[in-house]
């Protein structure tokens, strides 16, 4: 297995000089003080201690995970039914379908997201189909609702991407295999192809959660500024108030916290995968 | 089998709903690219008027290039390095594995602004020339780890005795690789590569501060440019999407074809697609390459003889030009002129400071402050801009550059509050002044603009104060004000939405910079604009030279060419701010077919309570930290 393993080296180096080494820079930032905006090198905590004591930052942080989390279940569930669809499909709709679902994403998200705003006004396109029948207008611009919406509308697709994934390819003789033994549809679906697909989701839910933490352009359009997030704070830190050092204490904060998440799922995954082994 | 027909069903009334919710938007954006008008809430009109203009614009034209080649590459490029390591660490040690996963979630974790700073730094102390390859380097970067996410599921539910057998079938380790586990996992590679391509075609934070002399791509015009809802951006995304359509269809159609003749290999769609990939690969390099140097080549020995190159780099905000004003300068001068685009002062500051190279810059009168204090700009020849003659008197003798050794006014103007004269009485209007953002009647119908400088600005001219103190007692009042107005007038923060927004009249009262309102104003009638006695924010917007221009000379030229009739004209007319030109001023705003009308248009330069902003990035730390508080802390 040498030849194979020796294949993930260029790769190794890669990282250490595009990730690892910008990121130091990042984080030497974060634990020294600012200085009119260049690096300096007195080294200080009190980055970190600005942001855990002042709840501010804490609730805008909690409000970042909450949203990033919700939107993460709803990709999840409609996912699924549609990435399983999908995947019913024979051959070639298969393909057209997941080039399909992707292809809106090659538009601009800001301009999606100018789209939906037009869409969701009160005088928009779905308050006018809504008035036909007497209803509303509902205020939908500006809500919860229509961050969510955004939101979701952005992910799904690399949700829908990561399940079909797993769900093609299987192997059908498992299937096969599940009601020759008495199961039934439900128990096969429980039994095999859920567990098979869990690394699909999983990886899915990385693929949302994690980008879906740092976003605010479109909580910021669709929710009139009022949903300040982490991405925002982090934004703002760099490109207006010029503090390099705190913002990047704080995206140091973020990472922390979702590794620490993302090191339980993980942590989920691989006894699921192990489970499925045995 | 017989069970597919009721789960069909099913599954078909899912995918069409999916299709409907997923291209709602796609055909809404498509419907406005034909409006007649600026808005993309009303439709006026049919009308190509936005193809024409997208099509006339050859950075367009080029950021469509760019963004499909980079896009191609780096998908091309991070699919195979992407797979191959992928399949390397599934056959290393749990360590080395873990380890390169949590690196890997970094940049898809980090929001983009910090792997964008992270880089731009990375870059200048390597001291590199940014441009298309350090760009492309970047995304390559970022979508290594997307392609790696969708490979590595798949990899772990295949069997890993497949390997081996093979290999004691007598497979080399390549074949077993390629004939074995590439098959095998082919749906993870697929789709990582789909997302790759997604990530590297939509992003603009990364873009923009790893690229470098005039490559942009989509992202980056949209977000400089749609300052002022530009339905050219419209059209854009409808062509992208009709080629886009129009690739997929002929690499799907061919193999179908191929099977009706007959003949078809089982592997032979797989090669045609790459064959496919390939072939508009090399499609794509040639036309950049023929654009490039077919272009630039022809005019310019003169240019280069007399200034020592033919080039000049231009930074300014979005939608800040004449509409034929660089043209114009291109053809008089025999040069070319790289136009390059921010969306704050502070963007811009952050690409001087990691060593980028401009010639001319137009920033805001206290970021010059802070650039004069940095030493990065030169003093101004004036014997070479004779034009500075041309100067309005109201621009003359600025604070932030009394004598004018820096810098060279482009645009001024003020800070107000647009309205709706039909549901707001103007007499109450000019009674209350900025104290209308408190009177309850109008809750809910306001929009405040999202910075914490001109925030601050109306709560400490409000309150009588000057909108440069740092006195903690007034910053803790102005606080006071803004929170007061957030919880009780739920007040709608916005940006450059707000200026479509107020063309359609969703809200009555709006806080708007001056040429903003002119185009509003413009745009519907019911809308007056307002300079409210407390005071307001007077600025201006001035050309300076940075430090290490690389062709000062002509720098010079096209200062002076800003200040003539022309240019000033056809900048202020297109961009709705004041311009420094005394002629072009007076013109506007008494021609009927011009400004005359529009209250807007000309800032007030009596108002004894008005003022400019001085740098203070101290102060600017503290109000940014009040600000973000006034909006979360609900």
């Amino acid at each position: 297995m040498k030849q194979f393993r020796s294949m993930t080296y260029p790769y190794v180096a890669w990282i250490a000089v595009m990730i690892v080494l910008p990121m130091l820079l990042i984080v030497l930032y974060a634990f020294t003080e600012s200085g009119n905006d260049v690096l300096t090198f007195r080294f200080t905590f009190d980055n970190f201690v600005r942001f855990v004591t002042d709840r501010v930052f804490l609730s805008v942080l909690w409000r970042s995970l909450y949203i990033a989390l919700i939107t993460t279940v709803i990709c999840v569930l409609l996912g699924y039914p549609i990435a399983y669809a999908i995947a019913q499909l024979p051959g070639r709709g298969n393909t057209i379908m997941i080039l399909l679902i992707t292809m809106p994403t090659w538009v601009n998200m800001l301009v999606r997201t100018y789209a939906w705003m037009g869409i969701l006004q009160d005088e928009g396109v779905l308050n006018g189909f809504l008035g036909l029948f007497g209803i509303g207008p509902v205020p939908m611009i500006h809500t919860s609702f229509a961050v969510i919406l955004g939101m979701v509308y952005n992910f799904i697709p690399f949700m829908i991407l990561q399940i079909h994934t797993s769900l093609d390819k299987m192997d059908k003789n498992l299937l096969n295999a599940a009601s020759d033994l008495g199961a039934d549809r439900v128990q096969a679906f429980l039994r095999v192809t859920l567990p098979l697909s869990l690394p699909g989701v999983i990886s899915g839910i990385t693929l949302v959660f994690l980008p879906a933490v740092s976003s605010f352009f479109i909580p910021k359009l669709l929710g009139g500024g009022q949903y300040v997030l982490v991405g925002n704070v982090i934004e703002s830190q760099f490109l207006t108030s010029g503090d390099w050092n705190f913002g990047s204490a704080i995206s140091m904060i973020m990472a922390i916290i979702i590794m620490l998440s993302m090191y339980l799922t993980r942590k989920a995954d691989v006894s699921v995968a192990s489970n499925g082994k045995e | 089998m017989d069970e597919r027909k009721p789960r069909g069903v099913g599954g078909r009334l899912i995918l069409a709903l999916t299709l409907l919710f997923f291209y709602f938007p796609i055909f809404y954006i498509i419907l406005f690219s034909f409006n007649d008008s600026r808005s993309l809430t009303r439709f006026s009109g049919f009308s190509l008027r936005w193809y024409e203009k997208m099509f006339a614009d050859s950075t367009m034209m080029e950021a469509v290039l760019y963004t499909v080649l980079i896009a191609l590459l780096a998908t091309v490029i991070s699919t195979v390095v992407g797979t191959v390591t992928a399949i390397g660490l599934s056959k290393s040690s749990r360590v080395l594995s873990a380890m390169v996963e949590r690196i890997n979630d970094l940049p898809v974790m980090n929001p983009d602004i910090v792997t964008a700073i992270s880089l731009l730094m990375f870059f200048s102390v390597l001291a590199v020339r940014k441009g298309f390859a350090t760009m492309l380097l970047a995304h390559i970067m970022f979508c290594i780890p997307y392609v790696m996410l969708s490979v590595t599921p798949k990899l772990r539910s295949l069997d890993p005795n497949l390997i081996e057998a093979a290999m004691d079938l007598g497979a080399t380790p390549f074949q077993a690789l390629t004939r074995v586990i590439v098959p095998q996992i082919r749906p993870g590679i697929v789709s990582g590569a789909l997302i790759a391509f997604t990530m590297s075609f939509d992003d603009f934070v990364i873009s923009y501060f790893t690229t470098g002399n005039g490559v942009n791509n989509i992202s980056i015009l949209v977000y400089t440019m749609s300052k002022r809802v530009n339905p050219s951006i419209n059209a854009l995304s409808a062509i992208v999407i009709l080629l886009i359509t129009l690739a997929l269809g002929v690499v799907n159609l061919v193999p179908i074809l191929r099977e009706k003749n007959g003949r078809a290999a089982a592997k032979q769609p797989n090669r045609r697609l790459l064959a496919a990939a390939a072939a508009v690969l090399a499609l794509a390099i040639l036309i950049a390459a023929v654009a490039g140097s077919g272009a630039q080549r022809r005019r310019q020995k003169d240019a280069v003889e007399k200034y020592g190159s033919a080039v000049l780099k231009l930074y300014l905000p979005g939608e800040y030009l004449g509409e034929n004003v660089i043209s114009d300068f291109e053809s008089q001068y025999g040069v070319s002129v790289i136009v390059e685009n921010f969306d704050s002062n502070e963007m811009m500051y952050t690409k001087l400071q990691a060593g980028d190279s401009y010639d001319v810059l137009i920033p805001s009168d206290y970021m010059i402050e802070r650039l004069i204090a940095g030493n990065y700009l030169q003093p101004i020849d004036k014997s070479l801009i004779p034009n500075l003659d041309n100067l309005s008197e109201a621009v003359t003798g600025l604070d932030y550059d009394v004598d004018g050794v820096w810098s060279v006014p482009y645009f001024w103007g003020s800070v107000g509050l647009v309205y709706n004269h039909e549901n707001v009485d103007p007499a109450v209007m000019e009674a209350e002044g900025w104290s209308i953002l408190h009177d309850t009647d109008y809750a809910g119908r306001i929009y405040v603009y999202d910075s914490e400088r001109d925030s601050f600005m109306m709560a400490f001219k409000a309150l009588g104060c000057s909108m440069n103190t740092d006195d903690p007692a007034e910053i803790e009042a102005a606080y006071e004000w803004l929170r007061q107005m957030n919880n009780t007038m739920s007040p709608i923060y916005v940006t450059d939405e707000v200026i479509d927004s107020m063309i359609n009249g969703y809200m009555d009262v709006a806080v708007v910079y001056s040429g903003d309102a002119t185009v509003i104003l413009d745009e519907n009638e019911d809308m007056s604009f307002f300079m409210p006695e407390e005071g307001t924010n007077i600025w201006c917007d001035a050309m300076v030279i940075p430090a290490n221009a690389e062709n000062p000379l002509l720098a010079h030229e096209f200062l002076n060419y800003m200040l003539t009739y022309e240019a000033a004209f056809d900048n202020s007319e297109t961009v709705g701010y004041a311009s420094p030109n005394a002629e072009v001023l007076e013109e506007m705003s008494t021609q009927e077919d011009l400004y005359a009308e529009n209250e807007a248009y000309l800032p007030r330069s009596d108002g004894e309570n008005d003022e400019m902003f001085h740098d203070n990035i101290t102060l600017q730390r503290e109000l940014s930290k009040y600000w973000i508080r006034v909006k979360a802390e609900n």
